[in-house]
């Protein structure tokens, strides 16, 4: 679910930073560019766990360290600084075939979405659901209703009360669109297809249920 | 921006945690103080709700060691650390053709592992107790109006006498 990553990268040194102590100032910098977004290929980064190496640059204490530069024949202090740092982050990056749990965000025909709390695409589509299993339009709305999967004639739904089970299908990183057409969904970077159609998926309340009722038999 | 190592080593949502904990997030209403992004502390706020949140070191240990006799797959111990499956259904869709690599016996014991060594978490109050707890301090409430009247009646009389 959570991986480190290395990542070498320049980094532009803003000029507000330079109070600051060195180490904890690029972290700053590093959190502003990375925290909270997807790396396509590597996930989500959830937090900057160290740093390795700075190099191309040292800042002197006091002075500010400007460096003294020509630039279009008038001589001036540039501040900005290009560092060259290594450093880890904390991605979150499930593997195909992980079981993470998860709380219900949405229902609708196509499926559910389900969120995680700080990912919210992760999508079942109504293929990877236990069979048989049939969506109930819930009165009053068109779209909105629950998924009921129907077995051994006894019907278990999915409602938002317990957490979810599902099995990581594929994790997909679509291209950034170009132009993104009017009414669309918000444009997502990373999204997760998931299944809950296997023994011990799907709500935890299932199978305990289904504990109890197996222990009642014997 | 270029990538060195993809992969430099997976984390259990126990570590997770702990290094978040170790950055002074909390679960008290002054997060504004700590160095910790709103981002980061909704994985705090996942994992403090998941099984990881009393998990310890020793026992994240014990349990890779007590796992090694069924030859399971690194990913696959990791999973059952991070959702601590304490049931034998709940053991199945973790690990890749179960049928085939355990038998029900051996699927029995490691649900068993699971549920002694890795912490439940913790339990929440019981309906009933709170039902109970409501009744008594209804009986306390009557108690405390007849005393009220009681008091009430003995500054009538004061106020009589003097």
């Amino acid at each position: 679910m959570f991986y480190l990553s290395r990542i070498e990268h320049t980094l532009r040194f803003p000029p507000h930073l330079l109070n600051l102590p060195l180490q904890e100032a690029i972290h700053k910098e590093l959190e502003k560019l990375f925290l909270d977004k997807v790396i396509a290929k590597l996930g989500l980064c959830i937090s900057v766990y160290d740093i390795r190496s700075i190099e191309g640059g040292f800042i002197f204490p006091n002075d500010g360290a400007a460096t003294y530069t020509k630039r279009n024949n008038l001589d001036c202090f540039t501040y900005s600084w290009r560092l060259l740092v290594v450093f880890t982050l904390v991605m979150f990056r499930p593997f195909v075939g992980e079981i993470i749990s998860a709380q219900l965000l949405k229902s609708d025909a196509d499926g559910l979405q389900l969120s995680v709390g700080f990912f919210d695409d992760i999508h079942i589509p109504d293929h990877n659901f236990p069979k048989p299993s049939r969506f109930q339009v819930e009165p009053g709305y068109s779209d909105r209703g629950r998924w009921i999967w129907d077995y051994n004639e006894q019907s278990f739904d999915i409602d938002n009360s317990d957490e979810i089970r599902f099995r990581v299908i594929s994790v997909s990183y679509p291209p950034i669109p170009l132009e993104q057409p009017k009414e669309s969904k918000p444009f997502a970077p990373m999204v997760i297809t998931g299944s809950i159609d296997d023994d011990g998926l799907g709500p935890v309340s299932w199978w305990t249920e289904a504990n109890v009722v197996e222990d009642e038999a014997t | 921006m270029k990538i060195l190592e993809a992969n430099a080593g997976p984390l259990t949502n126990f570590e997770v945690l702990e290094f978040l904990r170790s950055k002074g997030a909390a679960k008290d209403p002054t997060r504004v103080l700590a160095k910790v992004a709103p981002s980061e502390y909704k994985v705090y706020d996942y994992l403090v709700g998941s099984a990881a949140c009393n998990q310890t070191k020793e026992s994240i240990n014990e349990f890779v060691e007590k796992c090694k006799p069924y030859k399971l797959a690194k990913a696959e111990v990791l999973n059952i650390i991070n959702i601590r499956p304490a049931s034998q259904v709940g053991i199945y869709p973790f690990i890749e053709a179960c049928e085939t690599r355990l038998n029900e016996d051996e699927v029995a014991e490691l649900a068993d592992l699971v549920d002694k060594i890795l912490p439940a978490p913790p339990v929440e109050l019981k309906p009933e107790g709170i039902n109970n707890d409501i009744e008594e301090t209804e009986k306390e409430g009557q108690e405390k109006d007849n005393t009220i009247t009681e008091d009430q009646d003995v500054d009538k009389s004061q106020m009589e006498t003097s």
